[in-house]
């Protein structure tokens, strides 16, 4: 993609969300974990929650995708109120969404083939030679078709989160939710994570909502792109942003801060002050 | 604070009840609706029956032989010693063989579900089966339920037979007895009511097995030490469920049928 594209995309607050919050609470034994949780990722929006270890972002995460259910608010997800759902119900519309979970989350008795195209061999709609193929180009995406018969306990951590990523990929979801894709990896691994959110997020255009605490990864995203030529991630120039890339702020389950890179770095809030420095 | 305590230990233990029924029910009527994954029923009945046929066969053949040194001793004094070929079949067939190879499944079975399905509950599988779109229960917990009474059924027959014959093993080896008349005794004191009472505990006790193994595992919190503890919780529950329903089994069995 080319940065002449990426420039003209406008943000797209005004159209209807893919995600939408409204009010939501949430305890675990009498504990406050969320409070009153508003927000909304729009079409093709990548929406960043910041926040320490321990504030809820995970948990909000789960929440997005019916894992969880509220106490109290409406969770909307591609229009549909989901906190009032059945179980049997939720299962068609999380299989329209990709979730990476914070450690991987692979099947452990299942080859990397297997893992990626978990939901393909479920599906049965595809025959094996079709999957397969599928799966090497997932695998192609994320760097990694020599792994295709490992299992998951001969890859690195770095690799393991590479193989969530395809396998949150393989089913062109309309919506991707990230969880700590970084957490506990190396700077040079981080970074290639990063790269490939981005490269999904400038070829694909899917919304996402990414959870994490180091705000290098936070930043990194909001100023690149990724350049499909060079096939790598570059630095979008100087002074410019993706306009598309918005951050939230968590703190002690209260949702503080929703805005740009700029109204984040130009906030007075003391807690986000603090963090970012 | 002790009655804070006590209050809290109620709706606990009432919570877990209520849980588990609607966990186990939902399991069970899995099996009428589709998908039902039957190569993962083939696979667990590979695991649960043709995995504990050792177990089952040794205990089955070591409790019909102490049951005929034992019983020989009493009835010796009585004059007596010929029926024990009846006693040792009574004894397997209405009780022993499928109250034990319940206790020796649950130990393998119960254990290894609850620790299989905990440590998926932990590293989060069981949230990224659910992410994409398919029903943990009806992939995981269902085929288990169903391979379980399936597979204990069968087992149960195995460690009766295999009981019979280490009876007969000590009442001609050691005892020095004919082996015909211990086998005819066997057979002759038979009569339907016993097998039927013989046959239809195994298929309460692999529900039970199976549920609690499969219970603890998917609501296991806390890491590798959660997965721990689930696993005790799963093999001490079934366990004692187990001679529960064998005296609830028993008397209802009784009263249909009585002796």
């Amino acid at each position: 993609m080319s940065l002449s594209l990426l420039t003209e995309l406008e943000p797209l607050k005004d159209t209807l969300p893919v995600v939408e919050m409204r009010h939501v609470t949430l305890s675990f034994d009498g504990q406050p974990v969320l409070t009153d949780i508003s927000f909304r990722v729009a079409p093709h929006e990548t929406r960043i929650l910041l926040g320490p270890a321990g504030v809820g972002k995970s948990v909000l995460l789960k929440l997005i995708n019916g894992l969880l259910k509220p106490d109290r608010g409406e969770v909307l997800l591609f229009g549909d109120e989901i906190s009032i759902m059945p179980e049997q119900a939720l299962f068609a519309l999380r299989a329209r969404t990709g979730m990476v979970f914070q450690e991987g989350a692979l099947f452990d008795s299942l080859t990397v083939r297997d893992n990626i195209g978990y939901q393909l061999i479920e599906e049965k709609k595809l025959t094996d030679e079709e999957i397969d193929a599928k799966v090497r180009e997932s695998l192609k995406f994320v760097e990694l078709e020599q792994t295709f018969s490992l299992f998951p306990a001969s890859l690195s951590g770095g690799m393991r989160r590479r193989v969530a990523i395809a396998r949150a990929l393989i089913n062109q979801p309309e919506l991707l939710l990230y969880d700590s894709p970084t957490g506990g990896l190396d700077p040079v691994t981080s970074t290639n994570i990063v790269s490939l959110i981005v490269k999904q997020r400038d070829v694909h255009r899917t919304p996402s909502l990414l959870v994490t605490h180091r705000l290098q990864d936070a930043f990194t995203m909001c100023t690149h792109r990724f350049d499909a030529e060079k096939n790598e991630m570059v630095p979008l120039p100087k002074g410019e942003t993706d306009p598309n890339t918005t951050f939230m702020m968590l703190e002690e389950g209260k949702l503080i801060f929703d805005g740009t890179l700029h109204e984040l770095l130009h906030t007075d809030n003391a807690f986000v002050k603090e963090f970012l420095e | 604070m002790a009655i804070q305590t006590l209050d809290r230990t109620a709706k606990q233990i009432v919570l877990t009840v209520q849980d588990y029924s609607i966990f186990a029910w939902r399991s069970l009527m899995n099996l009428f609706r589709p998908p039902v994954y039957w190569s993962d029923f083939l696979m667990q009945s590979d695991i649960i029956g043709v995995g504990s046929i050792s177990i089952v066969l040794l205990s089955g053949f070591f409790t019909g032989a102490v049951l005929a040194l034992q019983s020989t001793a009493t009835l010796s004094s009585f004059g007596a010693t010929s029926v024990t070929g009846r006693f040792v079949s009574l004894t397997m067939i209405r009780e022993l063989g499928a109250v034990l190879t319940g206790i020796m499944v649950s130990g393998r079975n119960a254990s290894s579900m609850a620790s299989e399905l905990g440590s998926m509950v932990v590293t989060e599988q069981i949230d990224a089966m659910r992410a994409l779109g398919v029903d943990p229960l009806r992939k995981l917990v269902t085929p288990r339920i169903y391979a379980t009474i399936t597979m204990l059924f069968f087992l149960t027959i195995v460690s009766d037979a295999f009981g019979i014959l280490g009876g007969a093993a000590v009442t001609v080896f050691l005892n020095h007895q004919n082996a015909t008349q211990y086998f005819s005794m066997a057979w002759e004191g038979l009569y339907f009511r016993d097998i039927a009472q013989g046959l239809v505990k195994p298929l309460f006790f692999g529900y039970i097995i199976s549920s609690i193994g499969c219970f603890y595992g998917m609501k296991t919190t806390g890491g590798t030490q959660g997965v721990g503890r689930s696993t005790i919780q799963a093999v001490v529950t079934s366990s004692v469920l187990i001679i529960v329903a064998d005296f609830l089994v028993t008397h209802v069995m009784l009263s249909l049928w009585p002796s």
